[in-house]
């Protein structure tokens, strides 16, 4: 084993890097940040999730109030139905095609159900209804945890490209961890891709 | 990564200092009235754990409400970290605008439905009219009533105390570790009115007798909700 690795690397720079690179550095730094960036994944779609799994309840009720903007709701439902339908790949962080298309799905549903809670305005009876209302605040929280999710798993990306482009863990995945890549990350290309439909409490009261 | 995140976030934004579980930085409480809630907030937190945190800031400093809580619960790190079950009271005075936001923990014990409506009926019309000790006041006591009341009923609370019960060998251990600092506390005083005075942030998790209050560590991951008057 350690014959190898001599045997690897003659040259006497290296040798040093590398005594540098295990003396001074966190060898395992990739893989944690790998890790992190999993965690931070999950999070994001575990949150898509909640979201998607309220749709049915609001627009059964906005239904039952609302039965004039069969148009807005349809929208709703057709881009809940493409996001539900949706594979996503295993490697979806390896995968930058895929993940802008979980985007623009989302980024439509998003949009969808901001429509949906404009035209919501013009109907006070459905305003006042506690189920409305309940959806309404478990919408926006689950908005805002979607905001928090993607911001984490930014960060979480940051970190790790970061790792993987500067010195020493440029050397320590060259040699360590040839299989890690630099990672995709979320970018606002859709309209109002990164912005949660405005609730606004205000205007009702 | 939460450490990391709060370094990041520290960079951009400027947060008051943790000075206990009420913190006033745009003064809108007398220091009595900050004394009261402290206290309920302690009580609260000896007999369940979680930790309450009001505080009233100057700015949000162009955040939105939302991203300015959810960083500064991280910041502080409010709750215990092994159970995330921290909740903030922020009130922006000077922006018009007031949020809960829930620990992970806490979620579903204080639902995004339930802070919804604490925020409409309890704060919001109090702060309309422009009282605002009131608002705040019932707002903690609409929070801690959601904890209290619910935590006896809804299921999930208490499985995890049995999870983590301690051996008795263990407890037997701390109990002696216990009896041994009060002992080494009653040679010289003071040394423990120094040690349990300081405010601190970002420490371990403390809070049962002493005085001194610090986050647990705990995170958040935007459960809660807001309103503007």
């Amino acid at each position: 084993m350690i014959s190898l690795i001599f045997g690897k690397l003659r040259s006497p720079l290296l040798l040093v890097g590398f005594a540098f690179v295990l003396t001074a550095c966190d060898i395992n730094a990739v893989p944690k940040f790998d890790e992190q960036v999993n965690a931070a994944w999950s999070q994001v779609e575990n949150q898509y999730q909640r979201r998607a799994d309220l749709v049915p309840n609001l627009v059964a009720t906005v239904q039952g109030f609302a039965t004039q903007e069969r148009e807005v709701l349809q929208n709703v439902v057709e881009a809940r139905a493409k996001v539900g339908q949706m594979q996503i790949p295993a490697n979806i962080l390896q995968n930058p095609d895929a993940l802008k298309m979980f985007e623009q799905n989302q980024g439509a549903l998003s949009s969808a159900l901001s429509r949906l809670l404009v035209v919501v305005e013009r109907y006070p009876d459905l305003k006042s209804n506690q189920n409305f209302l309940t959806l309404q605040s478990q919408l926006e929280g689950t908005e805002n945890r979607i905001a928090v999710a993607r911001r984490d798993y930014i960060a979480a990306v940051r970190d790790y490209n970061t790792e993987l482009r500067t010195i020493p863990g440029k050397w320590i995945a060259a040699w360590l961890y040839p299989e890690a890549e630099i990672k995709p990350t979320f970018t606002a290309t859709t309209d109002n891709a990164d912005q949660a439909p405005v609730v606004n409490f205000n205007s009702g009261s | 990564m939460a450490t990391l995140l709060a370094v990041s976030a520290l960079a951009q934004i400027q947060f008051p200092e943790l000075t206990g579980r009420v913190v006033d930085e745009a003064n809108l409480l007398t220091p009595a009235k900050e004394a009261e809630i402290s206290g309920m907030l302690r009580v609260h937190e000896e007999a369940t754990g979680n930790q309450v945190v009001v505080v009233t800031v100057q700015s949000l400093q162009d955040r939105t409400i939302e991203e300015y809580t959810v960083e500064l619960g991280r910041f502080w790190g409010i709750g215990q970290e092994d159970r995330d079950n921290g909740v903030l009271l922020l009130v922006a005075p000077n922006e018009r605008q007031v949020r809960i936001e829930v620990g992970y923990g806490l979620e579903g014990l204080l639902t995004d439905a339930r802070a919804s409506v604490i925020i409409q009926n309890e704060i919001i019309p109090a702060f309309r009219t422009g009282n605002r000790v009131k608002g705040i006041v019932d707002g903690v006591r609409g929070i801690l009533a959601a904890l209290e009341q619910e935590a006896d009923t809804v299921s999930g609370v208490a499985p995890e105390k049995q999870k983590f019960a301690l051996p008795p060998v263990i407890i037997f251990f701390i109990f002696i570790l216990i009896i041994m600092s009060f002992l080494s506390f009653g040679r010289s005083s003071r040394r423990y009115s120094r040690s349990s005075r300081g405010w601190s942030s970002g420490g371990g998790f403390s809070g049962s007798s002493s005085g001194g209050f610090s986050g647990g560590g705990g995170s958040f991951g935007g459960g809660g909700s807001s309103g503007s008057w």
